[in-house]
C-alpha cells in the first residue's frame, strides 16, 4: 500500500522543567527549548548578554546609544531590561533622552502555555517625530491603542499624518530587522516558532510581509479584501459617515486599517479579535491577503 | 538541485482548486507524467480538505502552506496548516468492501492518499503540523 508511514516519530521537545537552567540543561540536548522563565533565572550579567541580542544595534545607533553599555554619550542609561526571576516575560525599552516615559522601542516576548514564546508587544517609533495623543482619551484615560476608549480628535490628526491605528508617531520602519534578530535568539534557544496577535490591520498585513501564517483568522483577511473590493458591503460601508470611512480608503491598507478601527466590520457581524498569527523560524509563509496593496 | 515552490492560502474551500491549479503549473514545467499529476491533486485535495474540514473546526480558519519540491526522480509534497491536531493512525479505517449503500459518507481522504503516494510522514506539534508524501516519477 505505502512503502513507510512515519508518525510523530520525532516528539516535540518540551522543557519539562519550567524553573531554573542548569548547566547540565545548557551543555544537553541542544534542540531542547529553553524557556523565558528559565533564562530568567540566569544572573544578572549572563542574562544580559544573552538578551542584549534582542534589540538591534542599528536600532540604538541611531539614537547614539552604545548597544554594549545601553548608555548614550552622556553615560545615561537608555535602556533597561525587564527580566525578572521567576517570571515568564521578557521586556526590553529603549528611550531617547533624560525622560524613560518617552520610550520609542518596547519589545516583551513571554512564554505560552504550549511550551513556545508569544510575541505579547513590538513598538519602535521614531521619537523625533510629532506625538499624537491618541493613548489617552480627552479624559486622561489610557486608551489601550484605542481598543477600550478613543480620543477622535487625536485620531483623526493621526491619521490625516500618515499613522495607523494604535500609533503615537510615526514608526521607525525597523520591523524587518527586529524579526530577524528574534529569530536568531529564539534560534539560540532552540525554538521553531513564535506567535503574536495582530492588533490592527494594517500589523496583520505587515506580518504578512515578514513571513507570518495565519492560525487564525486568514479567512477573515480574506473576507475584508473582497468585501473592500467595488460592490463589495464595506466598499459600500465607506459612506462618509465618519471621519474614518472615507470612500477611497478602501484603496489603501492604512485606510482600511481606520475604517476597521472605526468598526466598520460590524456590517458582516465581525469584529476585529481573535486574529493569530505564527512565525516559523527560517520559513516564509508567503501570505498575501491585499494583492498590490498600496501602503 | 531540487525546485521549490510554495503557496499559502486560507484553510477554506474555494482554495481547493487554487492547489489544484498550482500542482499543475508546478508540474506542467518539468514535465511529470500525467498519471502523476492525477494522483498528485487526488491526495493534495483529500488532505487539505481533511485540514479545512476538521482541522480548523469552530475557529476562524487560519492558514495552509503547500509547498512542492521537484528533483528528477520524485516530488515531495509538504501541507502544513496549525489547527488542530490530527492522529492518522487513530483515523477509522473505511470499510472498501462495504457495499455501496452500506458505506458512510466520507472517511476515504486518508486512504485514497495512501493509495497513491509512496512514502508519508505527518509531524505535529504546537508549531504547525505537517503532513508529507513522496510520490516516485516512475
Amino acid at each position: 500500500m505505502f512503502k513507510r508511514l512515519r508518525v510523530k516519530a520525532e516528539p516535540a521537545k518540551t522543557n519539562s522543567d519550567f524553573g531554573e537552567i542548569s548547566i547540565s540543561q545548557l551543555i544537553g540536548d541542544v534542540s531542547l527549548p529553553v524557556t523565558i522563565k528559565a533564562l530568567n533565572s540566569l544572573p544578572e550579567n549572563p542574562k544580559l548578554r544573552l538578551y542584549r541580542a534582542l534589540i538591534p544595534i542599528q536600532v540604538l545607533a541611531e539614537f547614539d546609544i552604545n548597544p554594549r553599555t545601553w548608555k548614550n554619550p552622556d553615560k545615561l542609561p537608555q535602556v533597561r531590561l525587564d527580566a525578572e526571576h521567576g517570571s515568564d516575560k521578557v521586556k526590553i525599552t529603549a528611550w531617547y533622552g533624560a525622560d524613560p516615559q518617552n520610550e520609542f522601542f518596547y519589545l516583551e516576548l513571554a512564554d505560552n502555555q504550549y511550551n513556545g514564546i508569544d510575541l505579547n508587544f513590538l513598538i519602535a517609533n521614531n521619537p523625533l517625530s510629532e506625538k499624537y495623543r491618541t493613548d489617552y482619551d480627552d479624559e486622561g484615560k489610557e486608551t489601550l491603542f484605542g481598543t477600550v476608549r478613543r480620543n477622535l480628535v487625536e485620531e483623526q490628526r493621526a491619521m490625516q499624518a500618515g499613522l495607523a491605528p494604535g500609533q503615537i508617531r510615526e514608526g521607525l520602519r525597523c520591523s524587518n530587522i527586529v524579526f530577524n534578530h528574534i529569530e536568531t535568539f529564539l534560534t539560540m534557544m532552540a525554538h521553531h516558532a513564535f506567535f503574536l496577535e495582530p492588533l490592527t490591520y494594517v500589523s496583520a498585513w505587515i506580518f504578512e510581509k515578514r513571513g507570518f501564517a495565519y492560525s487564525k483568522g486568514h479567512q477573515l483577511m480574506d473576507t475584508i479584501h473582497k468585501e473592500f473590493q467595488p460592490g463589495g458591503e464595506l466598499h459600500k460601508a465607506l459612506d462618509g459617515s465618519t471621519p474614518f470611512r472615507q470612500p477611497d480608503q478602501w484603496q489603501t491598507v492604512r485606510g482600511r486599517a481606520w475604517a476597521i478601527h472605526d468598526g466598520i466590520l460590524q456590517v458582516l457581524d465581525r469584529k476585529w479579535d481573535d486574529l493569530k498569527m505564527i512565525k516559523q523560524v527560517g520559513r516564509q509563509a508567503g501570505v498575501n491577503t491585499f494583492p498590490d496593496a498600496k501602503y | 538541485m531540487p525546485q521549490r515552490f510554495q503557496i499559502t492560502r486560507a484553510a477554506e474551500l474555494e482554495s481547493l482548486s487554487v492547489f489544484r491549479q498550482f500542482i499543475s503549473d508546478c508540474c506542467a514545467s518539468h514535465n511529470v507524467p500525467h498519471d502523476t499529476v492525477f494522483d498528485l491533486k487526488l491526495a493534495v485535495d483529500e488532505a487539505c480538505t481533511n485540514v479545512i474540514e476538521h482541522g480548523y473546526k469552530g475557529m476562524d480558519p487560519g492558514s495552509i502552506i503547500l509547498s512542492f519540491r521537484i528533483t528528477p526522480d520524485r516530488i515531495l509534497v509538504q501541507i502544513t496548516d496549525f489547527g488542530h491536531i490530527f492522529e492518522p493512525a487513530e483515523a477509522p479505517k473505511p470499510d472498501v468492501e462495504a457495499a455501496l449503500e452500506d458505506r458512510e459518507l466520507g472517511g476515504l481522504g486518508l486512504y485514497l492518499i495512501y493509495q497513491t503516494m509512496d512514502n508519508i510522514d505527518y509531524q505535529s506539534s504546537e508549531d504547525g503540523n505537517t503532513l508529507t508524501f513522496t510520490k516516485y516519477i516512475k
